[in-house]
């Protein structure tokens, strides 16, 4: 079985290369059966390498423990639903695991546009083997996820071994959500492959037209969407699994995540640009470009060791293929750029500085600003070793003082940005537009003031928050009394409505305000308190407007761990409000032990009690508690956004929202072959960002 | 856990090595955590959040470290010991700054969170605050670049103030639908 898994591995590595060099050999050549046989190659790819996981997932339920991976990353106590989780948990197998999913990005990328774009998909389908060409070598010659053990005897000659139990599964990663968080992550990750293969292919083949830009936003759409929700999912686990009581500590790994991300989100709202106006052609194509070289740095930084890290996959020898394939889609992309860049000549004009598009200009360009700093900080202890020699340490408070001030402003753009009008706005539209959210947002700022709020950037973010729902309400507002006056329905089956006319603005503004929401609970960390105290059963430790009484410390223990737990009860203005139970286990397999956090959770604060174990100099518990204010916002928020998305990436119910830019025919010209009014054409074009 | 009853001389044992210990711990005042102020505890609290806990499984702050899988999970054994360190040298009289030099001597520059803004780090601080003001100055220069052009392009065909009124007329209704 073993040898069936790394032959179709081998297999797969075949088919990739023969799908990139008969791609070449088609667009060359121009025959049309060169081509497809290289689609089919690459489509073939993604059935070879689910073989080879399939293969893998086998020796996990079949606890076979001559398999190397297997000992490393499973035991039989582990539960089936953490036996197939841990497919990911190790270097080989979470790079196998990353092939699977690129493989499946590029079997959907190339079957669902199998009878369109003839011009475009063979360059996509090159691009997209090549990607593949690198990630099934690393599974293939590198860091082979099936190896055996084997074992000497006392001739001399060489045998299988076979234990007969694993090490078990990483203690940390027995966790429900570790289920979910790792496949979200490098969904993320290896979606940005296609909205990248596609520019890359476009810039290569020079083709005629916008509609590879719809592609690649809607592509790009869905590997942002999971990989916000990855990094929530992570953020939510460290939350409530590591239980130091944060959710994000500024770790490489996780910044690593955030990059592609903040890039992913500039692209996303500059393509408007190019969509509605021509403009920035050759800007998109390199945040593209760009956003898949963070990618694979991140992934780099992740495994290579080069930055000390939590994420443990680090101390390898791996880092060294990651640089050079990121010279290869530098060299590539700047060579591409070079020799087409006529091609991407843009239409660029603006008609005042009050409008949408220099909206989006500074957006992204604070985007961009927050790219940067968080890959400086993250880089710079390497930089630093080079140059001076010496080893430092960039942590949170860095990235905390430079990345607050660029959160706020580009907050306040999520609220200006929307209401601003394609070419021009008017004063008297601004003034419109502005005045009630801007009110509501200061006397929010007013009167947490008076209530004796105190936290600058707090207070900051607490008036640019209620602006920007308030901008986002009165949109939706608007538009729905519009609809309701009209159809002679209610307000809220109006706003239905109106979104479900317009999915991508509408979406937009949904994932705007889950970001707002978002916001509103990290700010709220800024109020965050904690005590800890030893405790004996009877004792009780206040914290805010909680008291907690200790009943009880007791034993459980199960094949797989032995637990510690304590039994408080919480009480809130003298009544019983709950009980909570916080955990240590000890994993029986690994020796490693775990803390199982307690947390009483309400829309305003979270209770967060973890039993710290016992004091080495008095023997007693520990409780370590901690009162995080509207934490909860923040995964509410993760849930909008991710709805949000949802919603933009349906398609929009007017058919007459096809886009063109503006430039592609005169008014008239265009109105003559619509056979509309001009009047409408102009409408058309000037509604808002669909 | 089985627990194996325990016969009255083993207990007499036992009470008497406790005795022992007992008097053991009361003869060693300096093992023991020194009392803070609470000023002094906040002072301590703040320097334990300026230093990295340097156990090399984390990248915590010796005052948030709970890194697990210590006899101790709360802070490990290594950031116990510096929290420790730091309460002592505290209530010895030292100054913040004396104790956080100190620990740069031990550890080398690594211990601190973020480094000091001096030398090559400088480099770190100023970059991120730089670069986007170059970058904004750029952007300005394209926006006024780009009205120019706006303003020299002529203006397509011709279109009737009544058209362009009625189309806008047409658009603001629409566009607020």
């Amino acid at each position: 079985m073993d040898i069936f898994g790394s032959f179709a591995l081998l297999l797969a590595f075949v088919a990739a290369v023969y799908a990139f060099a008969a791609g070449i050999a088609g667009i060359l050549t121009r025959r049309s059966l060169l081509t497809k046989s290289a689609r089919n190659a690459g489509m073939a790819v993604f059935g070879l390498v689910t073989l080879a996981v399939g293969a893998l997932e086998y020796f996990f339920f079949t606890d076979d423990f001559s398999m190397a991976y297997v000992v490393a990353h499973s035991n039989r106590a582990l539960p089936a639903f953490y036996k197939f989780a841990a497919l990911w948990a190790g270097q080989e197998g979470s790079l196998l695991f990353w092939s699977w999913l690129l493989s499946i990005y590029a079997f959907s990328a190339l079957f669902l546009n199998r009878k369109k774009h003839p011009e475009l998909m063979p360059y996509v389908g090159v691009v997209l083997a090549g990607v593949q060409i690198f990630f099934l070598l690393l599974n293939n010659f590198v860091a082979s996820p099936f190896h055996v053990l084997g074992a000497a005897d006392s001739s001399g000659a060489f045998h299988l071994a076979r234990l007969s139990e694993g090490n078990g599964l990483n203690p940390l990663l027995q966790y429900p959500e570790m289920v979910i968080h790792p496949p979200m992550l490098y969904l993320g990750y290896t979606g940005f492959t296609v909205p990248f293969a596609f520019a890359l292919a476009a810039l290569l083949g020079r083709y005629p037209g916008e509609k590879w830009i719809h592609i690649t936003r809607r592509w790009t759409m869905i590997a942002w969407g999971f990989q916000g929700i990855g990094i929530l999912l992570g953020a939510h686990w460290a939350y409530a699994v590591l239980g130091w009581g944060g959710y994000w500590a500024w770790d490489p790994v996780e910044n690593a995540s955030l990059l592609p991300w903040i890039t992913g989100t500039a692209f996303l709202h500059s393509v408007m640009m190019q969509e509605k106006r021509g403009m920035m052609k050759v800007w998109n194509v390199w945040l593209v470009f760009i956003t898949f070289m963070l990618c694979i740095l991140g992934t780099m930084l992740t495994r290579s060791g080069v930055v000390s890290s939590v994420h443990a996959f680090a101390e390898s020898s791996i880092g060294g293929w990651f640089v050079g394939f990121l010279a290869i889609i530098l060299v590539v992309c700047l060579a591409a750029w070079y020799r087409n860049r006529d091609y991407l000549r843009s239409d660029n004009q603006l008609d005042s500085l009050v409008s949408r598009e220099s909206g989006f200009l500074f957006n992204n360009l604070i985007l961009l600003a927050a790219c940067f700093a968080v890959l400086w900080g993250t880089l710079f202890p390497v930089f630093s070793e080079w140059f001076t020699g010496s080893k430092i340490s960039v942590g949170p408070p860095f990235f905390n003082k430079v990345n607050i001030p660029i959160a706020l402003f580009l907050l306040f753009l999520t609220g200006v940005g929307p209401i601003l009008a394609w070419r021009k706005t008017s004063l008297d539209a601004l003034r419109r537009n502005f005045t009630w959210p801007l009110t509501g947002g200061l006397a929010a700022g007013a009167i947490a003031l008076i209530c004796g709020f105190r936290n600058f950037y707090a207070l900051v973010c607490l008036v640019l928050s209620v602006f920007v729902a308030l901008t986002i309400f009165s949109e939706f507002y608007r538009g729905a009394r519009v609809i309701a006056s009209r159809d002679h329905v209610n307000l809220l089956s109006a706003a239905g409505e109106l979104t479900m006319r317009n999915t991508r603005r509408y979406g937009g503004y949904v994932v705007h305000f889950g970001m707002v929401l978002i916001f509103i609970g990290i700010a709220g960390s800024a109020f965050n308190r904690d005590v800890q105290s030893e405790m004996a059963v009877g004792q009780t430790l206040s914290i805010g407007p909680y008291m907690i009484l200790c009943q009880n410390f007791d034993q459980t223990a199960n094949n797989n761990y032995q637990s510690d737990r304590a039994t408080l009860e919480v009480f809130r203005k003298g009544r019983s409000v709950m009980m909570l139970y916080p955990e240590r286990r000890f994993f029986l397999a690994s020796q490693v032990t775990e803390t199982m956090v307690a947390i009483e959770t309400s829309p305003l604060r979270d209770l967060y009690v973890v039993y710290a174990g016992r004091s080495p100099d008095t023997g007693r518990p520990v409780i370590h508690a901690y009162l995080n204010p509207l934490v909860k916002c923040i995964w509410f928020g993760g849930l909008i956004v991710a709805l949000g998305t949802g919603l933009a990436l349906l398609p929009g119910r007017r058919p007459t929202l096809v886009l063109r830019p503006v430039a592609e025919k005169s008014w008239e010209g265009a109105a003559a072959a619509d056979g509309v009014s001009p009047a409408r054409v102009v409408a058309r074009r000037t509604d808002g960002h669909d | 856990m089985i627990r194996r009853p325990i016969c009255g001389a083993r207990l007499s044992a036992l009470l008497a090595l406790l005795g022992f210990m007992l008097v053991c711990v009361a003869a060693l005042p300096a093992q023991q955590t020194p009392e803070l102020t609470p000023h002094q505890a906040a002072r301590a609290k703040a320097i334990s959040l300026k230093l990295r806990c340097m156990c090399g499984g984390c990248n915590d702050t010796v005052g948030t470290c709970n890194h697990t899988g210590g006899s101790f999970s709360g802070p490990c054994d290594t950031a116990k010991a510096m929290r420790k360190e730091i309460d002592q040298r505290i209530v010895r009289g030292e100054s913040d700054d004396l104790i956080l030099q100190d620990f740069v001597q031990e550890y080398g520059s690594e211990v601190l969170v973020t480094p000091p803004a001096k030398g090559f780090n400088w480099l770190m601080w100023i970059a991120p605050v730089v670069l986007p003001i170059l970058a904004f100055v750029f952007v300005w220069e394209v926006v006024r670049r780009w009205r120019r052009h706006a303003i020299s392009l002529p203006e397509g065909p011709a279109i009737s103030p009544e058209l362009l009124a009625r189309a806008r007329h047409e658009a603001s209704e629409e566009s607020h639908e």
